[in-house]
């Protein structure tokens, strides 16, 4: 009797360790509640404070001594004696504070998400492997094999994040792995290409191609080009050089591919939200108060906690650069040295195309090309899934690309099959070029770095010391021949592959134009006497026009303005649309309420402030109108696209009586006027909806929510902040999306002085002081001052800690 | 005084387990105590419980008082209870069963 209650007690003990000490999930994920609660080892353990202390660490692989001090605002200073150290030691200290997130976002780009996250994660995973991340990956580093300096910088990083993935104890791991009861494992040289594949996917991966031919069939030629012209009624390119272009362009001797006339009925996958992009510009030293030029940088991304950016100083002979880096790969990517700075907006254009592909038979063993038969290669992907078994997937590879949607994939009722073409599959070495930057004296030697820059296509605005200034658009770009890329194209013709690129010195660019200044803001790059046909599916309409606007007017111009100017909350879209919906009112007998909406709308100086509620007003207005005038698109059962916010402005301008404006769903044909009006009051409706939820006025700020969500969207380690702007001001902040990294730099002969802030802070612990310290400074638009010194003693005395990273004997 | 010999002693033991080795090491010092001291079955469970439940809301308070409830209020979100709470029920329950499994073995 006592053995058997011994036994019974001994079972319950033994089960409840194992209960304890294992992910459940009954609805909602429960965390290993045994390890994640022990104060010994759990996650108590990652709570911080700002005191710590100084430290000597022993490391196996570095060949000499590294100083990493850590400034008050926890911004890592490197100085190392020789490149290996330099990368290693960088590394060590990124995946120190951001290794969860380095592993979980290379995780994503390489579809391994539902290791961690179980099945619901399938779908994306799936999609990322049928989109080629992987092996646009392994191409990347097969070049990065191929260039010994840049092997030797990924190699010693990866050997950096290793060492520190070693000697990591149980209590230091990161929350997230207590919290989902697993341990990160070695990072690889193929994971610095995946983190640059995302990057690719974000910024190089836009496109409508299935929606536009679907609206082709559906409206005709003549409806789909006046909504979507090449090249939109509004012009203020990043180079204006009307003229100007003296070279022989590439030309393509076979004819543009026949245009298809079917309905591609397949739902694709969720695309990034629309109107995401960037500011940078730089001004001469003509324009400025110190007479030196400043550049401003200040790349618009999904703001995430953590961020996608880590502050980092880099010191070793040849190299003294800051800026900011990629949590997942060695170098400064935006930043400075002594001598020049640079800073990227996305220069997306159509980079992507969907072939049709005809396969013999249910084989898919091979396929038809210009009138021959081709074999395929498949690969089988397999996808580990947390609590479930494994999951197979073949994945049919033409020479176009992968075959990402067919019978397995989001698959349409006429069974097709579509291959994926994508610049990133081809790899490319972008680190050199960043390498090359971080080292860069002059504008040739900018020139020179650029020239290794395949993708992502970005606007890159330079500036030096010496007094120069550019912007040079650069990526590989294939040669288009009018309307091609568009729409889907048929995969057996060979005539409609990309044949050419443009050839690197006759992309768009310019040095030290007349005005004093360059810039861009994502929108149509070039004049129209440019010989390339360039198309895109979204081109950036307001905000370059308001920072040429500005910029063009200042002189004497101090880095303080800069800041300023970054943090604009000018809206042209509002300057252009208000009138219009004003007018358009005018004719009816309002209601009270609408006669206030209207009245306050009007006196409104069309500056999206955090505070007052006539942005949020005329920002629901705009939303709604435009959901009734092209409800055609949007409740359509095919994907169709919509057109832009300023072609549905300049629609309503030139063309009074389009048939878009009757709303579907009401028997009556409304006009423009109609809709307007029913746009004011769905307005009104949803903004009393939202005050009534929450239970305030709807502020700007407080209306749009800039959400800076954890990676997890776990709401308490994410950040709610207060600001104003939206995607259209030049302070680019809106729900989820907005300035990533603010940077200005004076390029002055007596030493740099720069200024950089993102939101979010070093460490992505949430349990530390400096998660979350950068997002006040952020939101009001004050960046802290970078310490840029030259050597470990000048940053000491008002350092937090300094850490000496020393190679362990053997 | 059994009762309190074992419960200060399962603190002691547990403590030098935690300090070096994974978590649920606990249950082998709770359940060694437990042996060693010989309480009956239920004062055995109540001082396991007690013990580790101590060690465990102490550490976890310490832990909280030094860094500011920086991570605290986090995780009490993420969490169906308060974290303090739960921590002391988890860390108790453990070594309560652990306890009553090294007082059953005494038992002859």
């Amino acid at each position: 009797m006592k053995i058997i209650k011994f036994a019974f007690s001994f079972l319950v003990t033994a089960s409840l360790l194992y209960a304890l000490n294992n992910v459940w999930n009954f609805g909602s994920p429960i965390p290993p509640l045994g390890s994640f609660l022990d104060p010994f080892h759990g996650f108590w353990q990652n709570a911080e404070t700002s005191k710590v202390s100084n430290q000597e660490v022993n490391l196996p692989g570095l060949k000499d001594k590294v100083t990493v001090v850590y400034d008050s605002a926890l911004i890592s200073h490197l100085f190392a004696s020789n490149n290996a150290d330099l990368y290693y030691a960088q590394g060590y200290v990124t995946a120190q504070h951001r290794l969860w997130q380095m592993e979980f976002q290379t995780h994503a780009a390489a579809g391994r998400i539902s290791e961690i996250a179980g099945a619901a994660a399938l779908d994306f995973d799936r999609n990322q492997r049928r989109l080629g991340m992987v092996v646009g990956a392994q191409n990347s580093l097969k070049m990065i094999k191929a260039d010994p300096e840049i092997e030797e910088a990924v190699m010693s990083y990866t050997a950096g994040v290793n060492a520190y993935i070693d000697q990591l104890s149980d209590e230091d791991l990161p929350i997230e792995y207590k919290l989902m009861g697993y341990r990160p494992e070695p990072w690889t040289e193929l994971k610095v290409g995946l983190f640059l594949m995302n990057m690719a996917k974000t910024l190089n991966s836009g496109e409508n191609d299935i929606e536009l031919t679907n609206a082709l069939s559906t409206f005709g030629k003549e409806t789909l080009d006046l909504l979507f012209p090449d090249r939109e009624p509004v012009s203020d390119p990043i180079v204006d050089n009307e003229g100007g272009w003296k070279f022989k362009p590439v030309t393509l001797d076979s004819l543009t591919a026949v245009k298809p006339i079917e309905i591609v009925s397949i739902k694709p996958v969720e695309k990034q939200p629309k109107n995401i992009g960037s500011n940078n510009w730089a001004v001469s030293g003509k324009k400025t108060a110190s007479g030196s030029p400043i550049l401003c940088s200040d790349p618009h991304l999904g703001l995430t906690m953590p961020s996608i950016w880590y502050a980092i100083h880099l010191n070793a002979p040849g190299i003294n650069s800051m800026g900011a880096s990629f949590p997942g790969s060695p170098c400064v990517i935006i930043g400075f040295n002594d001598s020049i700075a640079w800073g990227p907006t996305n220069a997306q254009r159509d980079l992507v195309d969907w072939y049709k592909i005809t396969f013999k038979d249910n084989t898919k063993n091979e396929y038809l090309s210009d009138g021959q038969w081709k074999s395929t290669k498949k690969i089988i992907e397999k996808f580990s899934i947390k609590g479930r078994p494994d999951f197979y997937d073949t994945i049919v590879l033409t020479h176009l690309g992968p075959v990402t949607y067919d019978e397995s994939y989001h698959a349409d009722k006429q069974n097709k099959h579509y291959a994926y073409r994508w610049i990133a599959h081809d790899g490319g070495n972008i680190l050199r070029t960043f390498y090359e930057f971080n080292r860069g004296k002059n504008h040739s030697d900018y020139m020179k770095a650029l020239d290794h820059y395949y993708f992502p296509a970005q606007n890159f605005a330079f500036a030096s010391v010496s007094g120069d200034i550019a912007i040079r658009i650069q990526g590989k770009y294939p040669v288009r021949r009018k309307d091609e890329g568009k729409f889907v194209l048929d995969g057996s013709k060979t005539s409609s592959e990309w044949k050419a690129f443009i050839p690197f010195d006759q992309n768009v660019m310019i040095k030290n134009p007349e005005r004093g200044f360059v810039s861009s803001a994502n929108q149509y790059p070039v004049d129209g006497s440019y010989p390339y046909f360039v198309h895109s599916n979204q081109w950036e309409h307001y905000r370059n026009r308001r920072v040429n606007r500005v910029l063009s007017e200042m002189n004497n111009i101090t880095p303080q303005q800069m800041m300023q100017l970054q943090n604009d909350n000018y809206n042209i879209q509002a300057e252009e649309y208000l009138p219009l919906l004003i007018e358009g009112v005018q004719s009816f007998t309002l209601t009270e309420d609408e006669k206030k909406i209207v009245e306050l709308v009007k006196a409104w100086n069309y500056t999206n402030n955090a505070e007052g509620t006539a942005a949020s007003y005329f920002e629901a207005w705009l939303e709604e109108l435009q959901l009734s005038i092209w409800d055609e698109m949007v409740d359509s059962k095919v994907s169709l696209p919509k057109p832009s916010e300023y072609m549905t402005w300049w629609l309503l301008k030139n063309h009074p009586d389009l048939s878009f404006y009757d709303h579907q769903k009401t028997p009556e044909k409304e006009t423009k006027n109609d809709i307007i009006k029913m746009g004011l009051q769905r307005a009104i409706e949803r903004i009393n909806k939202w005050e009534k939820d929450h239970g305030r006025k709807a502020d700007w700020a407080h209306f749009k929510d800039s959400f800076v969500r954890h990676l997890l969207r776990l709401e308490p380690f994410s950040v709610h902040a207060i600001n104003g702007g939206n995607a259209n001001t030049l302070n680019a902040s809106r729900g989820g999306w907005g300035p990533s990294w603010r940077m200005v730099v004076s390029l002055e002969k007596t030493g740099i002085k720069a200024w950089g802030v993102y939101p979010g802070g070093q460490s992505g612990n949430p349990g530390s002081p400096y998660y979350d310290n950068f997002i006040t400074p952020w939101e009001k638009a004050q960046p802290l001052r970078l310490k840029f010194e030259r050597a470990p003693s000048a940053l000491v005395s008002s350092a937090l800690f300094t850490t000496t990273l020393t190679p362990a004997s053997k | 005084m059994k009762f309190i010999i074992q419960i200060i002693a399962t603190i002691f033991v547990c403590f030098l387990f935690q300090t070096f080795l994974p978590w649920w090491t606990l249950a082998i010092g709770a359940f060694g105590v437990a042996f060693a001291v010989g309480n009956k079955t239920g004062f055995s469970f109540v001082a396991g419980f007690v013990g580790v439940g101590i060690l465990w809301l102490g550490m976890a308070f310490y832990i909280d008082q030094t860094t500011h409830s920086i991570l605290t209020e986090k995780v009490n979100k993420l969490l169906p209870l308060n974290s303090f709470v739960l921590t002391t029920l988890i860390g108790g329950l453990v070594g309560g069963f652990a306890a009553l499994t090294g007082a059953f073995l005494k038992q002859k």
